[in-house]
């Protein structure tokens, strides 16, 4: 979005840089939380320590970023669309790094999970797992387009996370009312779909980096949220 | 951040200057606030020190030198031939890139201006005016007891502040600072800068930077020329965080031609 680069050489491959390292690791992040939910509707415990393991490289990626932010303005003392990637960058970073988090976590709680769980509870887990999938995948091609339209699209969209979160607690519940040794088995599920919703929140979080970075201004009013459960 | 309603001092309309046939500014309008530090940023040669030479009329001392349009003071035209340009420039002082203390002491250096403009009648008042100058420029701790001494004897930094105190020694209500700070050491810049803050209360600053990090610690308001136009006017924490005209953020952010 900035056309033409800068006079500085190595300014332009720092921030270059520091673009590729924010793009890989929204693409490491993409893989986990996909296999992790996939982890789930599969109850396949095989993949568990796979997917505990790679966390480690996000986390990589985020002190790299750290590091990289830190020389920038040290060296550059960033003006304008520059000091606005910067800051989106060191944002979206720590968000990705979480959902990153997330996904460790959730992948954590198929250990225990039997075999046999309902349809009904999986095909609702499936559901938002999908959705928060989707929102992700936009976000990241949205952070790569400049797209405000998007961003703002991604943000309202979190609605429909936080109704497809309510239905799938729902299905929780019924899981546990019908058999009350079901309690531990339940908790982790709630834990599972906690945390899928968590992932949501910060990828609106990445929306807003992403729309400050484009426009040089918050986006504004409160996010529209999802019914209450029972309502 | 909105720019506050703040009353104008000077107001530049349609002005426009030449030296010979070359043409330096073009239609330039520009509201400079009361109290308050306007920043003037851009390459070299893009008109910046020229313009704030036109506040003080100090292009009329260049021969080939022609300015047409207007500008206003108070909302009276200083460029009307009836303005006399010494109590012009008694009400508008000027510190330069480069410290130029007369070949004089501190104290004649403070008390040259006051004199020629007849300001003082007795030796108390004049050590007064010099007092509160060297006072209000954060110089007289470091001088009070050396007065006597060649203004040329001070540091750089000093100089620079001894030029600030001779400009207010006349009671100035506009201060046009042409890169006051480009031949000083961090600490010496970060001084002037702590001063500019403190007499922006009292009085109406204009600055000539090539310094971005400058014009963002010490503005409230930035104008951004190019090749003799200006581009952008706006608060200073619009211009660096989020111009509105792309030549503006290509310039700012290092990318410029």
């Amino acid at each position: 979005m900035a056309g033409t680069g800068h006079t500085v050489k190595s300014y332009e491959e720092e921030m270059q840089s520091l673009n590729d390292n924010l793009v890989k690791m929204g693409s490491l992040t993409e893989t986990q939380i996909a296999e992790a939910m996939a982890a789930v509707i599969k109850v396949d415990k095989d993949s568990v320590d796979k997917i505990v393991k790679n966390d480690g490289s996000i986390n990589e990626l985020r002190s790299i970023i750290d590091e990289q932010i830190t020389t920038v303005l040290v060296k550059r003392a960033p003006m304008a669309v520059d000091l606005r990637i910067t800051l989106s960058t060191l944002k979206i970073s720590h968000d990705l790094e979480r959902i990153g988090d997330l996904a460790k976590s959730i992948a954590k709680k198929v250990k225990p999970l039997p075999i046999d769980l309902p349809d009904e509870l999986i095909g609702s887990l499936r559901r938002l797992g999908d959705l928060v999938q989707k929102q992700l995948k936009e976000v990241l091609d949205a952070y790569l387009n400049k797209s405000k339209d998007k961003s703002i699209e991604i943000w309202k969209k979190d609605e429909q996370v936080d109704d497809l979160t309510n239905l799938a607690m729902n299905e929780v519940a019924n899981y546990l009312q019908s058999d009350k040794k079901n309690l531990e088995i339940a908790t982790h599920l709630l834990f599972v779909t906690k945390n899928i919703e968590r992932a949501g929140d910060h990828i609106t979080n990445i929306a807003e980096s992403l729309y400050y970075l484009i426009e040089g201004e918050y986006l504004e009013g409160a996010r529209p949220k999802g019914k209450p459960i029972d309502s | 951040m909105e720019l506050e309603n703040k009353k104008i001092k000077i107001q530049a309309k349609n002005l426009n200057v030449y030296y010979g046939a070359k043409q330096a500014l073009f239609n330039i309008n520009l509201e400079i606030n009361q109290k308050e530090v306007t920043a003037l940023i851009g390459p070299s040669g893009c008109g910046k020190s020229t313009f704030i030479r036109c506040i003080n009329r100090m292009n009329d001392v260049i021969d080939i030198c022609k300015v047409d349009g207007s500008i206003e003071i108070d909302g009276s035209e200083i460029n009307d031939k009836k303005v006399d340009v010494v109590m012009l420039r008694e009400k508008i002082g000027m510190v330069f890139q480069k410290p130029n203390p007369f070949p004089k002491s501190i104290y004649d250096n403070i008390a040259y201006g006051p004199i020629i403009h007849g300001l003082a009648e007795e030796k108390n008042q004049m050590d007064n005016i010099v007092e509160t100058s060297l006072k209000k420029a954060a110089l007289w701790d470091e001088v009070k007891d050396r007065l006597d001494e060649p203004g040329t004897s001070l540091s750089g930094g000093q100089q620079q502040r001894l030029c600030i105190a001779r400009a207010l020694s006349v009671s100035p209500e506009v201060i046009l600072m042409d890169e006051p700070c480009s031949a000083l050491d961090p600490i010496a810049t970060a001084k002037i800068e702590e001063l500019i803050d403190e007499l922006k209360k009292s009085y109406t600053i204009v600055i000539v930077t090539h310094s971005m990090a400058q014009a963002v610690r010490v503005s409230q308001k930035t104008g951004f020329f190019h090749m003799g136009k200006i581009i952008e006017v706006d608060s200073t924490d619009k211009i660096f965080k989020n111009p509105s005209n792309k030549m503006t953020q290509d310039y700012i952010t290092g990318r410029f031609g």
